[in-house]
């Protein structure tokens, strides 16, 4: 049975007018168990296999590798099909429109499904996620995961198609995905598991395909809790000004609240697997005199209803300054993270559109913040965007030569932060 | 001291006399929530305001949860510990209040008396703020303190020298039990380096005679209606010695030492003994103990006997009313520190 933790961290104490409450609150769990433990689970595999797959040979017998591995992870009893992508969605196996048991029979049938596939076609990832939606719907699993992996932009659809799939998709299943060289485009896929609440990264090189594939899956598998959210309440007349989930990266859960109560609101996080997610939680609340103390949010992680653990983010008016102008570390900490992915994104934007004074700044700042949040995954990839000239200052240059991957692995990996160190 | 069986107000389940929550629901326990003994009179226990202020919020009349906040307007609800009255008989009253800046109530009070206005007990405890669960010191100090004087037995000698050495006798008994319990909380949390500490002011008002016993700056005060007020002791702090020395009231308290005690209970006093003092009351008014939350913004005894004056001639009569007003005197002037403020109605003509 999988238990939660709930802790908070904030500074609860608020200058005497000030409104607005922050705090880190750190949920982890443990004892989760196997994906389908807690009602069936169901995994689709989405192999792009648009024309370009081919160039070179290579991706798309990587491709195929990988599937076959992620195939070998999943384990006997839950729902599983695999879908081929290019101008349409096309089933690998099973070879009708539905999904299948995973027994020993149809493992060894959709592995030899698998090494049937070939390349062709276009790259409408929004009748894939489509696809997987209906497929999806054709069973009665709790716990619903697709690995999406593509090499392309989006073309040979409709714009708007995958927002549209989007839409529909949302809530029905988790989508983590990966791009495969340097052809995709970041935002794209970002879009997709931002909505879906998956992981995005590149893979450069069709040979670290495989490890990937494995390593996505068996997390996957691992996650025993189906599907969780995290409960909010706030007081009458605040305002939540965001819920972001922090760490291992950062998501804005804000607009994905669905209001359950006059003062409630859920957000949802997906399954579970025994880990530990960072949120932080800011809350404008009504002003009240020194020496009061309020409740600013109850913030609760449910499963089917039940609450599993619980936290208060306080509100406490004083005039101690001593206590009011202190920062709470965490908060602080996670407030410097998620500015430094919004720094490099937008500095990778201003490079693209060829601002290259605004990027140099821009990711001079994102390369200080990284050094002082130690944040070494993150300064490492920006080593290979600019020269660091003097990082207490935020002073770079932009590379000459730069890999397209290298800046594609930036941004897609601008959002992973780092833990703030804790003190035992 | 015998053992009074007390039980928490939320569920019943047996409570220990010093205990500030209760074991097996968590409810916050009080010397009103917790059925203290209030004296000889058996008086009954309080009502159990405990379980009432729980349940509706005092702002917005919200439902307070079980997590003490309410689930409408998000405010705490106030714990019994931060501010609490005591009325033992309609002519003896207190209120210990949490004040406005501090965090929490580390003032505490225990309050006994005889229906008849014969006797009655005032023990006022202030917690040492720099060092941690002072409040549950104050609070276990009071208590036994209380309990012990109004368990004693009466004096036996007839007249004022008689009443004086008895219950002089007897505070100082009830001052090295408070101190024992003040160390007893020490113990229970492993002895820390800034044990739990307090001071200590207890009154006895038998007949026409008061006894008082102190350790620190927790004061007594005679307020009669008519007539000149007096403060009944002098603190045990640097700032007395500095008067002492040569300063005026005003310097003194301009110094920055001028609020550090000399005399206190806990793990680390060096003289829990109290000292002792009495009076012999001849015209109608009040006997008033408090902590330094209320002193320090009307020390001298005038001010005080104006303030109380100001409240009978508004239409207050019962001490606990008064009290209440002191305390809103107090927060209204910033409230900085905790708030205590008992009192004890003394008229020639109705003994």
């Amino acid at each position: 049975m999988a238990e939660f933790k709930a802790e908070v961290f904030q500074n609860e104490y608020l200058a005497d007018g000030a409104t607005d409450a922050h705090a880190v609150v750190s949920v982890s769990c443990s004892g989760a168990g196997k994906a389908g433990v807690s009602g069936e689970a169901a995994e689709i595999i989405i192999i792009d296999t648009s024309g370009s797959m081919d160039m070179p040979p290579t991706k798309i017998a990587a491709a195929r590798r990988a599937a076959r591995v992620a195939v070998g992870e999943i384990v006997d009893g839950t729902w599983f099909a695999i879908v081929s992508g290019h101008s349409i969605a096309q089933m690998v196996y099973p070879p009708h429109a539905g999904m299948a048991k995973m027994t020993a029979t149809t493992r060894a049938e959709a592995l030899t499904a698998i090494d049937r596939v070939r390349s062709g076609g276009a790259t409408a990832i929004g009748s894939w996620i489509q696809a997987a939606t209906e497929l999806f719907g054709q069973v009665s699993a709790a716990q619903r995961h697709a690995i999406l992996l593509t090499d392309g932009k989006i073309e040979g659809e409709p714009p708007g198609a995958l927002a549209q799939a989007l839409v529909d998709a949302r809530g029905k299943f988790q989508c983590d995905c990966r791009g495969i060289g340097e052809d995709w485009v970041v935002e794209e896929l970002r879009e997709i598991s931002t909505a879906l609440m998956g992981t995005v990264d590149i893979v450069a090189k069709p040979e670290d395909l495989e490890a990937d594939f494995e390593a996505m899956m068996q997390a996957a598998m691992s996650r025993g809790v189906a599907d969780a959210r995290l409960r909010i309440w706030t007081p009458q007349g605040s305002q939540v000004l965001f819920v972001r989930q922090v760490a291992p990266t950062v998501e804005d859960l804000t607009n994905t609240g669905v209001q359950t109560g006059p003062l409630v609101r859920e957000f949802p996080t997906g399954a579970w697997s025994d880990e530990s997610r960072d949120y932080h939680v800011a809350v404008r609340v009504p002003v009240a005199g020194i020496g009061n103390e309020r409740l600013a949010a109850r913030v609760e992680l449910v499963v089917n209803d039940e609450v599993q653990a619980k936290s208060l983010v306080k509100a406490v008016w004083t005039a101690d300054t001593d206590l009011t102008t202190r920062i709470d570390p965490a908060v602080a900490h996670y407030t410097g993270q998620v500015k430094l992915a919004d720094t490099i994104q937008k500095g990778l934007a201003a490079k693209a559109a060829g601002d290259d004074r605004t990027a140099t700044v821009l990711l001079g700042e994102a390369a200080k913040l990284a050094h002082d949040s130690g944040n070494e995954n993150t300064t490492r990839l920006l080593e290979k965007v600019v020269d660091v000239v003097d990082v207490e200052t935020g002073t770079v240059r932009l590379k000459r030569e730069v890999e397209k991957s290298d800046e594609m692995a930036l941004d897609t990996r601008s959002t992973k932060t780092t833990r703030i160190r804790r003190e035992p | 001291m015998t053992d009074v069986a007390l039980s928490c107000p939320q569920c019943s389940q047996p409570v220990a006399g010093d205990d500030a929550f209760c074991e097996n629901c968590g409810a916050q326990l009080t010397a009103t929530a917790v059925a203290a003994p209030t004296g000889p009179a058996q008086e009954p226990p309080a009502e159990p305001r405990a379980a009432a202020v729980r349940s509706v919020c005092v702002e917005c009349g919200g439902v307070v949860a079980d997590d003490g906040f309410c689930s409408v307007c998000g405010k705490k609800a106030p714990s019994p510990r931060d501010h609490w009255k005591e009325t033992p008989a309609d002519w003896v009253g207190g209120v210990c209040d949490k004040g406005i800046v501090h965090a929490r109530n580390e003032d505490a009070m225990a309050l006994a008396a005889l229906t008849d206005r014969s006797l009655a007990v005032l023990v006022v405890c202030d917690g040492v703020t720099s060092a941690p669960d002072s409040d549950r010191a104050a609070l276990a100090a009071a208590r036994i303190a209380c309990s012990t004087l109004a368990g004693s037995s009466l004096p036996t000698n007839t007249g004022v020298a008689g009443t004086v050495s008895h219950w002089s006798a007897a505070i100082t008994r009830a001052c090295l039990d408070a101190n024992s319990a003040a160390v007893g909380v020490a113990r229970s949390l492993g002895n820390p380096s800034e044990p739990p500490s307090c001071t200590f002011v207890a009154a006895v008002l038998d007949g026409d005679v008061v006894t008082l016993g102190w350790c620190g700056d927790s004061r007594a005060y005679w307020l009669p209606d008519d007539g000149d007020a007096v403060q009944l002791m002098l603190d045990h702090s640097l700032g007395t010695e500095l008067i002492q020395g040569g300063m005026t009231v005003a310097e003194a308290a301009a110094d920055p030492t001028f609020h550090t005690i000399t005399r206190w209970l806990g793990a680390d006093s060096v003289d829990s003994t109290p000292e002792i003092a009495s009076m012999q009351l001849r015209a109608a008014g009040w006997l008033l103990l408090c902590s330094d939350g209320l002193w320090n913004y009307a020390s001298p005894a005038s001010s005080l006997q104006l303030l109380v004056r100001e409240q009978v001639e508004m239409g207050h009569a019962a001490p606990v009313a008064i009290a209440d007003a002191l305390v809103r005197f107090a927060n209204g002037q910033g409230g900085h520190d905790n708030i205590t403020a008992a009192l004890a109605r003394y008229e020639p003509s109705l003994r």
